[in-house]
């Protein structure tokens, strides 16, 4: 037995002929009130469960947005890398550049010296000229003096005869003299047309050295516009490197922001998820309350069938 | 201690009792046709022992379907065997036995479990139970027989829960729950619209119980009472799921094995690879008793269907016999503590 009928003790703490009725009414408002306060429960879950929900939806557009900007972090890495990538294909062509400054400049060189020796050729000619120039004049006196001899073989020719018979011997010398004479301006004419072909081959010899020589000094013109050109170049691939740093040097700082920023979101993330921690907790809470919940309505019902057994419940 | 399990598939009492003497507690599980019978019988053969009883199938390494079961403890330990009447209004009322009987065994946390048998509503009676065993933080394990009936020491009860108290004198004592189902997806809905009498869930978060299940799970509603062996819901309580059964549907709701109240907040379960639940529970009792005397086990009819169907049934007791001696009873829902769950197995071990 669990309740004794009202006033027990005859202390009259209930109204005479009301039994234990007003536990029974105390037990049907607890009931009403255990009803009304599972049905706050469900509202209170639902809203934790949506609340819930809406972090979930937070933290995944968190994450979304967390990868998207380490994908542009990534692409960050991609642009640095290429740039990398650029200064080593710059590096390489600065080398080869560099290589082909000193071809040039050999190349250069060489020219010069060739050209000098085009120099010291054009004097040899010039001398050559002049030794041509020379012989001709000493042929011309081999000539005169053939001529001279020739005049006076004939001369000799002449007193011969007038000598008679003791003239005749000297008469032949003479002869063989003008022979001799007439022998040596033939050979001289022979010597002289020689000395023109010479000198007609060393003029366009002259002449060919002179279009070679005008050729490399063209040449040797363009290889200095070259190693303009590579000086150009050279300069150019500098002011490059320039701006690789400087692209290097934004990236850096962009990434950095970047770095920031997702440093940003791994602490809102954390919140977020301190936030759901704590939701999650509640919710365990709330479960926990719901199996309570049971309990005392498992107990409360059992009340108000013990009062009627008992007939208190009037 | 030592446990004792005799059969006979006849329903021979005398048969399954053979060479059972001087029992300390006896747990009987019997077949609606004889029931009677057999308490009465029981009795005989062992007066004043205590013992409790129900209608339901009971194994060892096999299994007793229209038979009859006996399991009983001997040597090392203190019992007391007693019934709750009026478990579908008052159960309250019968208290006092429960609290005297937890006395009169000197029960503790680490030594003494409860074994209940129940004819009905059952989580009123395990809140009732629970509520003496509490202060005693005393593990309690059982389950619900067939027919409505229960015996306690010789005399059938309707309506009510027939339980015994056994104080382990050589060691301790653990209550275990096996739950081969975890939860398909997000789903978790927060029932409403609940009818806690006859176990009915009227809304999942706000929707009609029924569409939510079928929309979900894309079946009939012809297929939903063999689909809850697959998706069976799980009843949050902190971190622990109760598995919840699904009976019939009626209308738009969904009629339960289990009481489902509003604001209980539920999740979708999906059968998850059971043989390796059960080797992981058999581990970690392994872990817990390196030295075993007994297990008694109480597993739901329908684990019993499934793993039956998948011919999974025989090794699963063979398995559960390599623990040691292990028996149990083939229920109707299980108890675990103050949890009334369905599709599952509950047990309790004795060092």
């Amino acid at each position: 037995m669990f309740f004794h009928k009202n006033g027990k003790n005859g202390t009259g703490q209930t109204e005479e002929g009301e039994g234990l009725y007003p536990v029974l009414f105390v037990m049907n408002s607890l009931k009403d009130y255990h009803t009304a306060l599972v049905n706050k429960e469900v509202d209170s879950l639902k809203e934790l469960g949506m609340i819930s929900s809406s972090f979930d939806s937070v933290l995944s557009e968190a994450g979304s947005f967390q990868d998207k900007l380490q994908e542009f972090g990534q692409n960050f890495s991609s642009i640095e890398q290429v740039s990398s990538e650029f200064g080593t294909v710059r590096d390489e062509i600065s080398q080869s550049v560099k290589q082909a400054q000193e071809g040039v400049s050999e190349l250069r060189d060489d020219s010069l010296q060739v050209q000098e020796y085009f120099q010291e050729m054009e004097t040899t000619f010039q001398n050559l000229l002049a030794a041509i120039k020379r012989i001709q004049q000493y042929m011309s006196k081999i000539v005169s003096i053939a001529d001279q001899t020739n005049i006076l073989a004939i001369n000799a020719s002449i007193e011969a005869a007038r000598a008679g018979a003791e003239g005749r011997g000297f008469a032949v010398v003479a002869s063989e003299v003008k022979k001799l004479a007439m022998e040596i301006k033939d050979l001289a004419g022979e010597v002289d047309a020689g000395i023109l072909d010479v000198e007609k081959g060393t003029d366009e010899l002259n002449s060919r050295i002179n279009v070679s020589h005008q050729a490399l000094g063209e040449s040797i013109q363009k290889v200095g516009e070259t190693s303009d050109m590579f000086e150009h170049i050279t300069s150019a691939s500098d002011g490059a490197t320039q701006v690789q740093t400087e692209i290097s040097g934004v990236i850096g700082e962009s990434q950095q922001a970047l770095q920031t920023l997702c440093g940003y979101f791994d602490k809102i993330r954390e919140q977020y998820q301190d936030v759901v921690k704590h939701i999650q907790a509640a919710s365990y809470l709330g479960t926990t309350k719901s199996a309570m919940f049971e309990d005392i309505d498992n107990l409360m019902s059992q009340i108000p069938p013990i009062l009627r057994e008992n007939g208190l419940d009037k | 201690m030592r446990q004792y399990f005799g059969m006979s598939r006849n329903g021979d009492l005398r048969e399954a009792a053979r060479g059972l003497s001087n029992p300390q507690l006896i747990l009987l599980m019997s077949n609606s046709r004889q029931f009677e019978a057999h308490v009465q019988e029981l009795e005989k053969l062992y007066p004043h022992v205590p013992s409790i009883g129900c209608i339901g199938m009971s194994y060892d390494t096999n299994v007793v379907e229209n038979g009859v079961g006996i399991t009983a403890f001997l040597d090392g330990v203190d019992t007391t065997a007693n019934v709750l009447e009026q478990v579908s209004t008052i159960p309250v009322k019968y208290i006092k036995r429960l609290e005297q009987d937890l006395t009169q065994v000197n029960a503790s946390q680490k030594d003494t479990v409860c074994i209940d048998f129940c004819a009905g509503n059952d989580a009123c009676v395990l809140t009732t139970v629970y509520s003496a065993l509490r202060n005693r933080r005393i593990p309690l394990v059982g389950g619900t027989g067939d027919g409505g009936k229960v015996s306690a020491n010789g005399k059938i009860y309707e309506d009510a829960v027939a339980y015994a108290l056994v104080k382990n004198r050589s060691g301790r004592v653990k209550v275990y729950k096996e739950n081969i189902y975890h939860p398909m997806g997000n789903y978790r809905f927060i029932a409403s619209n609940t009818d806690k009498a006859k176990y009915m869930i009227g809304s999942l978060n706000g929707q009609p119980a029924k569409q939510v299940y079928q929309n979900i799970l894309k079946v009939t509603e012809q297929e939903i009472l063999t689909q809850t062996f697959k998706n069976p819901f799980g009843k949050l309580n902190g971190n622990e799921t109760c598995i919840i059964s699904i009976k019939e549907v009626n209308g738009n709701s969904l009629a339960c094995f289990r009481q489902v109240n509003d604001s209980d907040v539920l999740l979708l379960l999906e059968l998850g690879n059971y043989q390796e639940t059960v080797k992981e529970t058999i581990q970690k009792i392994q872990r817990d008793f390196p030295q075993r005397s007994a297990i008694f086990s109480v597993n739901c009819l329908f684990r019993y269907k499934l793993f039956s169907k998948d011919g999974y049934m025989q090794k699963y007791l063979q398995e559960m016999s390599a623990l040691g001696s292990h028996s149990g009873l083939v229920g109707y829902g299980e108890h675990y503590n103050n949890q009334f769950i369905n599709q599952s197995m509950s047990c309790v071990v004795f060092e």
